[in-house]
């Protein structure tokens, strides 16, 4: 057995699944949308990675094709339940989820159906060991993890990041001061799809092998259990959340595959994770790291005029 | 080869079986004023206690119907007062109110993972089958079929004429005003998380007993179940009666059309996405009102 593997296993699968829940985080935790159909866009993205590099295109574009699709399909999708209230959305997005599973099921010249597809690896005419080829991956994901969330950092702390909140708190307030609502809310949307996508892609490249059971409503909750955990609408609570349950994940998987327990690791461990959720809504809804006051120029005069005075 | 009689009572089956799967979930989400997805695995529960009875073939099924009820809308019941009015009394927002349902699902879907396994099983019961014409009929349709009218017919008497059904339909309407005039909300609530449930996990018993059991029998027939529940109107029994009939002739007339166009028969669930998303657009406060 080789530890080395696992670790760098573990550390792809974090990566991608931080990008997950900070695009879940953009969507709940800034504007106060409830998608529960995260895993759609997820594997809108995988899906779309999949097809365009067995074109034998390259691997950027395959991703930014992947990150593009899933931006335009989150906002095609949540356009009729925007206007309405939360919960209409969140039937729309979960029911989404399913729905697309169905389509690329039945589809099988799209993508083989249900038989999966084959996913050419983003190195493969570099020369590259197994061993590389990993490493490589590993960089290429945690690469694009810090852009985002440097990306995500500067956006959320800026004019527009401050309108988003605005609406999470109240959207008649912000409508108020002429700015439009729906428009916000499908823009981050599209944002959190977009690198939701992007995630896919990159699981895509990673594994190689995609089939519609990858993509079950599980991933959705996972990744709201990191969101919750690791506390919404702070950047830093959505990576370690995603890191905390990935590391979770990994471990139930090695007990399982090395251990023989009088129970099912998997089925014990989305148990808990459903207690867990439930505790942290009602003891600490906040997560781990709240959610830090907003960084902008008005600060420093503040702390001057205070200083002086 | 199709036959519109047989298409027809496909639809009466699908739709009796939306009905009575649907009655708790419009009842509790007009009341509690939040959708519930763990809904699903109270189905999904009803179906596996009703294996107690029925994993022989001389199962008595009346006996797993009314033990379903008891046992869904025990949990159903629990699971209000220990998790969803805990929160609610903490003015939850109602995203939180949903990831909690989401969980709850989990918890339960998965304890049942672990108690009866991943894989399907089936009842052992065998069912008459009835030819009348060229319509093939099943006995366990037509039980099917009674419960889901008598279960209509007892719930209209219930909602207008007794004092605990006009006192749901006076909550989901206004919630102050009916506090006011001296009902007891969380009495009532209570119990229509019950009895709504306990309809849920007989319907399990009947999808179980139609199709096969596993763990994720509810959650297959969760997003039909919305369907019929936006497109009726949330918390009205009168548009959900109407919303399972659109949908279950749609569902079995789209099936034809769908293999008639050479598609597969597995979007039969876009057909409840697309009735879904139609409602949003042109009617989203459904046909009641």
């Amino acid at each position: 057995m080789d530890l080395m593997i696992y670790v760098l296993d573990t550390l792809v699968f974090m990566g991608i699944f931080a990008l997950l829940s900070l695009s879940l985080n953009v969507e709940y935790g800034f504007t106060g949308l409830g998608n529960f159909g995260k895993v759609a866009f997820f594997m809108a993205g995988a899906y779309t990675y999949a097809i365009t590099s067995s074109f034998g295109w390259p691997f950027y574009l395959c991703l930014i094709l992947a990150g593009l699709v899933a931006s335009v399909l989150g906002a095609l999708v949540s356009l009729p339940a925007l206007r309405l209230r939360e919960d209409y959305l969140a039937i729309v997005t979960l029911s989404f989820g399913e729905i697309l599973r169905i389509f690329v099921k039945a589809e099988q010249w799209l993508a083989g159906g249900v038989w999966g597809i084959a996913v050419p690896s983003a190195f493969a005419n570099m020369d590259f060991t197994p061993r590389m080829q990993t490493w490589a991956s590993v960089v290429l994901v945690w690469v694009i993890l810090i852009a985002v969330f440097v990306f995500l950092y500067l956006l959320m702390n800026s004019p527009y990041g401050r309108v988003l909140r605005g609406i999470r708190e109240d959207d008649v307030a912000v409508q108020v001061l002429g700015k439009s609502y729906v428009l916000y809310k499908v823009q981050a949307l599209m944002v959190g799809s977009a690198i939701a996508g992007v995630a896919g892609g990159l699981f895509a490249q990673y594994i190689r092998f995609i089939d519609p059971y990858m993509f079950l409503p599980l991933v959705t909750f996972t990744v709201w259990v990191m969101l919750i955990l690791g506390g919404p609408a702070n950047p830093w609570g959505a990576v370690v959340g995603a890191v905390i349950v990935e590391f979770f994940n990994r471990g139930s998987r090695i007990l399982k595959d090395h251990l023989a327990l009088p129970f099912d690791p998997h089925n014990v461990q989305y148990a808990l994770f459903g207690l867990l959720i439930i505790f942290l809504l009602l003891y600490r809804p906040h997560g781990l790291f709240r959610e830090k006051p907003l960084k902008t120029g008005a600060e420093a005069e503040v702390a001057k005029w205070q200083s002086s005075s | 080869m199709f036959d519109i009689g047989q298409i027809l009572v496909n639809s009466v089956v699908t739709s009796s079986l939306y009905l009575l799967a649907g009655t708790g979930l419009t009842l509790t989400y007009g009341l509690s004023r939040f959708p519930n997805f763990a809904y699903a695995e109270f189905i999904t529960l009803g179906a596996f206690c009703g294996l107690f009875f029925l994993a022989k073939p001389d199962g008595v099924f009346f006996l797993a119907l009314i033990v379903a009820f008891l046992v869904a809308g025990f949990v159903s019941a629990s699971s209000y007062t220990l998790v969803f009015r805990p929160l609610v009394e903490r003015k939850t927002s109602l995203i939180h109110l949903m990831v909690a349902s989401i969980a709850l699902g989990y918890v339960l879907r998965h304890s049942m993972g672990e108690s009866w396994g991943w894989s399907a099983q089936a009842y052992q019961i065998m069912w008459p089958v009835y030819n009348i014409g060229n319509v093939r009929i099943t006995g366990l349709w037509i039980i099917l079929i009674a419960t889901a009218v008598l279960t209509a017919v007892a719930l209209h008497f219930f909602l207008t004429r007794t004092r605990a059904g006009k006192a749901i339909r006076a909550i989901a309407s206004n919630p102050d005003l009916a506090s006011v005039t001296g009902i007891n909300r969380q009495k009532v609530v209570l119990l229509t998380w019950f009895f709504g449930a306990g309809l849920a996990g007989v319907a399990g018993v009947f999808r179980a007993a139609d199709t096969r059991l596993f763990p994720m029998l509810g959650w297959d027939i969760l997003l039909p179940i919305f369907a019929v529940t936006i497109l009726g109107g949330i918390g009205s029994f009168y548009g959900l009666i109407i919303a399972a009939l659109l949908l279950g002739l749609a569902e079995n007339f789209g099936v034809v059309l769908l293999s008639g166009l050479g598609l597969s028969t597995e979007y039969r669930m876009a057909i409840a996405f697309l009735i879904l998303i139609g409602v949003l657009i042109i009617r989203p406060k459904g046909l009641a009102r």
